[in-house]
């Protein structure tokens, strides 16, 4: 078996396992609708306001609600020993992450990516701003999928604080939220603020393989 | 220079080399806080309280040195497999933690007077805070994982991929129009400061660093016994 048939038996895995559990998918966009109706309860029905801030709120809850699923991002895997398979099966630790990132950012980040337009309605964000909304967060995701894969692999054997993995995740997506704000807000800026984002996108891919190949293999060899 | 990366040699020249950095720590403290009080000048905009600078700038420093000394001993342990490294990041991260927290809580006693506002979200403040909370993280990580030999190892690839921070800090001031003065001591320029100011500046990052040093080889002290005992 060849690798090509084995990185496309690795997706078809996924894809089982996430149409499996379709409604954890599925939570995830409800929670991030639902977060949204709090903050239109809380700030008050005022359009102007709302549009206003409108973008920064849809980031940040995009983030917080993308960090809710890193639990899962290896921690199945590794628990049921899936992950040592894989690597007998000829994938190394780097090349696992590659695979597992894609995958989150497939299984999860697409959604979220196909619910902004109705989440922009919802918050009145102007018509001609959503395709930059909608850009920034397409390369932003990615990065997202990225610092996750880093930081769910850090926290394998960490049995005692769950939350630091989401902590650590938003504190190194500070630059991702002010420059893809800055993209929406900023629209004459947009070529020069989107190669910086796809220049921070490149610098966390390549960090991504060495940093969680070297803890999932920490974490196997501990386990 | 080998005591740099060996615990049994760090020990023996930490017990030389301690009580003479008490000493002088207290010495230097003493003689830059009189400086820093009654013989160093008032500015002629700010008045009295350009004398925070006298804590402010040492602590700043001093909490990017830690870091910077961290991310180095970082590498040491990943890549040459030198254990002292991991004994480094897990003394010496509060000790930075707490400078970081002198900077931040000085410079908003003195941003209030000057700039009106307790705090700003200015690019300089703001990096700095992101520092503070990597130091808090650090030292979370270190408190939460039972394998030492995973725990030693993820925390350095934290804090290999938290000295991204590093070059922003520094730069930041540059970089953006902030409302943070940009640097006034520089290597390459002359510094643009009195020398009435810079002598009691220059004792107090002396007496900061002998203070950090001291408590650090304390620290790395107790480190190496619990690891000796296994202790955690």
């Amino acid at each position: 078996m060849n690798i090509l048939n084995k990185i496309i038996s690795f997706y078809y895995r996924e894809y089982k396992l996430n149409l499996s559990g379709f409604q954890d998918i599925l939570t995830n966009i409800i929670f991030f609708f639902v977060s949204i109706f709090i903050f239109i309860f809380s700030i008050g029905p005022d359009k102007e306001a709302i549009s206003s801030i409108g973008i920064g709120i849809v980031w940040t809850l995009l983030l917080l609600s993308s960090t809710l699923s890193l639990r899962k991002f290896y921690q199945d895997d590794f628990e049921n020993g899936n992950l040592l398979v894989m690597h007998l099966n000829g994938f190394s630790f780097g090349f696992i992450a590659i695979l597992k990132t894609f995958s989150h950012f497939i299984f999860v980040q697409v959604p979220f990516l196909i619910s902004i337009p109705v989440a922009s309605i919802l918050l009145s964000i102007a018509n001609d701003k959503i395709i930059y909304l909608f850009s920034s967060f397409a390369i932003g995701s990615f990065i997202l999928s990225c610092l996750g894969s880093i930081s769910s692999s850090m926290n394998l054997m960490n049995q005692r604080n769950f939350l630091l993995g989401s902590v650590i995740v938003m504190i190194f997506s500070v630059p991702i939220i002010i420059f893809s704000v800055g993209i929406v807000n900023l629209e004459e800026n947009f070529n020069s603020l989107i190669s910086i984002l796809f220049g921070i996108l490149l610098i966390v891919f390549a960090i991504n393989p060495w940093a969680s190949g070297l803890c999932l293999k920490l974490a196997l060899e501990n386990n | 220079m080998k005591f740099l990366v060996n615990p049994s040699k760090f020990n023996k020249v930490a017990d030389y080399v301690f009580l003479p950095v008490l000493i002088l720590s207290i010495i230097l403290f003493f003689t830059g806080l009189i400086f820093a009080f009654y013989l160093s000048p008032d500015d002629y905009q700010q008045g009295s309280t350009v004398r925070i600078m006298y804590v402010h700038v040492p602590s700043a420093w001093l909490a990017l040195l830690t870091y910077a000394i961290m991310t180095l001993y970082s590498i040491a342990g990943l890549a040459f497999r030198i254990p002292f490294g991991f004994i480094i990041n897990t003394a010496v991260a509060p000790i930075g933690a707490v400078f970081t927290l002198i900077c931040i809580l000085s410079g908003s006693l003195w941003g209030k007077p000057m700039w009106g506002t307790w705090w700003v979200w200015d690019a300089r403040l703001t990096s700095v805070a992101i520092l503070f909370i990597i130091y808090i993280i650090i030292i979370f990580m270190n408190l939460s994982f039972e394998n030492r030999a995973v725990r030693e190892k993820v925390v350095a690839i934290f804090v290999l991929v938290g000295s991204i921070n590093l070059p922003i800090i520094k730069f930041s001031v540059d970089w953006w129009n902030t409302l943070h003065q940009p640097a006034t001591i520089s290597k390459l320029s002359k510094p643009s400061i009195d020398p009435s100011m810079m002598i009691p500046l220059i004792i107090m990052t002396l007496a900061f660093i002998m203070v950090g040093l001291g408590i650090a080889i304390l620290r790395i002290k107790t480190e190496i016994i619990s690891r000796k005992s296994n202790l955690s």
